[in-house]
């Protein structure tokens, strides 16, 4: 049986989904790497240049991990999902740039999604994929839109359920029903919601972001995500900020921001890497509207390769004191 | 309405032109300095790169000077350049200037689009007078270009270091003073002339190096740290595709007709790199590729944080073609003498390899 590899990092988290359902209904085995660890992380970085976003760097050691554990590796080059609205050059150049620093690695499948370029070619890269694994161009339509069902039911899951990608993977993977979430309702009165907004692969690998929203459900805060919201919602955020989107993956950050700054949220975490390109213009957008607007308190973390989880903690606990100490405030003068 | 634009290389200039000719109330930002640098640096996002920060810098001073207007590239499927618009529109603001962004799309709006913004700039001029002045616009920017690459051929060899960079200075200065085609013609010849005539060593055999990378940081000295002069005081003679004029050339009236000139950059790169990558990426490592048997060295002159070069960076020493790489990076931090070390390094290590292969 043919193992196809996919690594745990960059848009794993957005479209994990879609791909097993793909590759498992044309007959390969799916293979994802472990979770980070430092030792992944240190491999990756070891083999591209200095100033390589961490996400990236991330993404290298995964691969590496998969060498040997598999046939092919599948890294696509997604270049625009929605008409006008174009991807980070690192997505574009992921399987050139892997094949270039990863010369050991298993022969890379790539896809080329350009939605600009029309159905046609978007239907064509599919098969060409698709034909890889088998001769019957009928299957690989038959398995393309079952795949696309798993990428809509699990984006329901999500929004519906107020599940985050690592757990609702998981319950699209188990059969078991996994016990659901404390709902809304049990709250305790003076219990703050926290929103936290950046990419999926910066939210959800606890490695690299020192664990954060377990930290925070730890404290007893309710995690809010950018998932969790609908796509009207991050649209309309969107259009309130900045007039229409530039970025295909705008919506976590933009979008999510401005939704939670206006409603919902006591406080809003935005996560970025060091070094990464969108981020530092839409990070800024957010901030902005959180600096104008001045009812939400928001911060704003870095990540790198160097974070130390102490300066992480140290700046999430004086950020929920703040927090904790507004939200008193308000409760007082209401009794 | 008073417009105001940043500073890209002396691109000031045919602009000028332009606005002059059809009445147009216009201010030019000082030139690059240390002030326009602070003054981007302070209201930039820390993340960003130089040509965000100095453009934002160059704005700033325009809109002291009371231009309410601005002229900012923008356009989509490139890098963060597509951005930089609405996020200095929102800067400025906060800063408490009134000042409205037009974005000059140049990625898709082509000819037709940019004389069509210059029409509504100009208060409905007639299309003739418009089509003239960006003639005439024009005709400076292949002056400016054709001088510059005389001067790149005449600094590593010239006798008295220095020359071609003041009559360079005073070339420019000229253009930007003639006001008709004429003068213009006689300009651009006179001082090639003069730089044919400027005595030179004949025995040298200066080293070639080619500069590629990112666009602005290429085309602005301020931002390279005036690296072709000094690569020239070095004795290199420095070669360059990127060209404002072949660019003006190519993307607004050969790439509707179906003539790319990079075509040939491209299809060097495709075994590497098999697709556009925004900016400039695609092109670095294509002239990796195409320039290796050519030339000595190559400088690749990039912004920190630069998405589309950091991927040329990681591919390019993988490619077969092999030709020693100097990546320079270019930021606020970035220090005259450490750039120097590095390139008198890079043209001792070339002009060993030429030792060892004679």
């Amino acid at each position: 049986m043919i193992k196809v590899g996919i690594p745990r990092a960059l848009l794993y988290y957005q479209y994990y989904p879609m791909w097993k359902t793909f590759f498992e209904g044309l007959g390969a085995e799916v293979v994802v790497s472990p979770p980070t660890t430092q030792a992944i992380l240190s491999s990756g970085s070891s083999r591209v240049v200095a100033d390589t976003c961490l996400p990236v760097k991330v993404f290298c050691g995964h691969v590496l991990t998969l060498v040997g554990e598999c046939d092919y590796i599948f890294i696509p080059a997604i270049r625009s999902v929605k008409s006008k609205i174009y991807n980070c050059s690192k997505f574009l150049g992921l399987p050139d740039m892997t094949k270039a620093v990863i010369p050991e690695s298993p022969p890379i499948l790539d896809i080329d999604i350009d939605i600009n370029q029309g159905k046609r070619e978007l239907y064509q890269a599919i098969y060409k994929l698709g034909r890889r694994f088998t001769w019957n161009p009928f299957k690989v339509r038959q398995v393309g839109i079952a795949a696309w069902q798993a990428h809509l039911k699990y984006k329901q899951l999500m929004s519906n359920h107020g599940l985050t990608p690592p757990q609702a993977i998981e319950r699209i993977s188990n059969t078991t029903e996994v016990e659901p979430k404390t709902p809304p309702g049990n709250l305790t009165p003076t219990q703050a919601t926290i929103a936290v907004i950046g990419h999926p692969y910066l939210l959800y690998d606890e490695h690299i972001n020192h664990r954060l929203i377990h930290r925070l459900e730890q404290a007893h805060y309710k995690v809010l995500t950018p998932e969790m919201l609908t796509t009207e919602e991050l649209e309309s955020a969107i259009t309130r900020l900045i007039g229409g989107a530039y970025w295909t993956y705008e919506e976590e950050v933009v979008g999510a921001g401005g939704h939670y700054l206006e409603s919902g949220a006591d406080g809003v975490i935005g996560i970025m890497a060091f070094g990464c390109g969108p981020d530092s213009l839409m990070m800024d957008i957010v901030h902005r509207r959180a600096a104008r607007l001045r009812t939400t308190p928001f911060m704003s973390l870095t990540l790198e390769e160097h974070t130390a989880e102490a300066g992480v903690v140290t700046r999430l606990e004086a950020f929920l004191d703040m927090i904790h100490r507004k939200k008193r405030r308000r409760t007082e003068v209401c009794v | 309405m008073r417009i105001g634009m940043p500073h890209m290389g002396n691109l000031y200039i045919p602009f000028k032109a332009l606005f002059q000719r059809l009445n147009i109330d216009f201010v030019i930002p000082p030139v690059n300095n240390q002030r326009t640098l602070s003054l981007g640096v302070r209201y930039s996002p820390e993340g960003m790169c130089i040509p965000f920060k100095l453009t934002l810098g160059n704005l700033i001073e325009a809109a002291e000077l009371g231009a309410d207007t601005l002229l900012m590239p923008a356009g989509s499927g490139i890098c963060r350049l597509g951005y930089y618009a609405k996020t200095q529109e929102q800067i400025l603001h906060d800063l408490g200037y009134n000042a409205e962004i037009v974005c000059l799309g140049v990625s898709q709006r082509k000819l037709f689009g940019l004389l069509k913004m210059i029409k509504h700039l100009s208060n409905n001029a007639p299309w003739s007078k418009i089509i003239s002045a960006f003639r005439f616009g024009l005709a400076k920017l292949n002056a400016l270009d054709r001088i510059e690459r005389a001067v790149q051929k005449v600094r590593p060899v010239e006798r008295v270091k220095g020359t071609a960079n003041k009559l360079f200075a005073k070339a420019i200065e000229a253009i930007d003073q003639a006001d008709d085609y004429n003068t213009l013609k006689r300009v651009q010849i006179g001082y090639i002339d003069q730089l044919n005539q400027v005595t030179k060593d004949s025995e040298a055999q200066p080293l070639v190096v080619g500069i590629m990378g990112e666009f602005y940081v290429l085309l602005e000295p301020f931002s390279n740290l005036d690296i072709e002069k000094e690569l020239g005081k070095l004795g290199v003679e420095v070669r360059r595709t990127t060209f404002i004029s072949e660019w003006t050339k190519f993307s607004l009236f050969l790439n509707p007709l179906g003539m790319n000139e990079k075509d040939r950059i491209h299809k060097a790169a495709l075994p590497y790199l098999k697709r556009d990558i925004g900016g400039d990426g695609w092109e670095s490592v294509g002239e990796k590729v195409l320039h290796a048997k050519e030339y000595d060295g190559l400088v690749h002159l990039a912004p920190f944080t630069c998405m589309p070069e950091i991927v040329a960076q990681n591919i390019m020493p993988s490619t077969k073609e092999n030709i020693p790489v100097l990546t320079i990076l270019c930021d606020e931090q970035i220090a005259k003498p450490g750039m120097l070390t590095r390139l008198e390094a890079f043209v001792d290590l070339l002009e060993h390899r030429r030792r060892v292969k004679k």
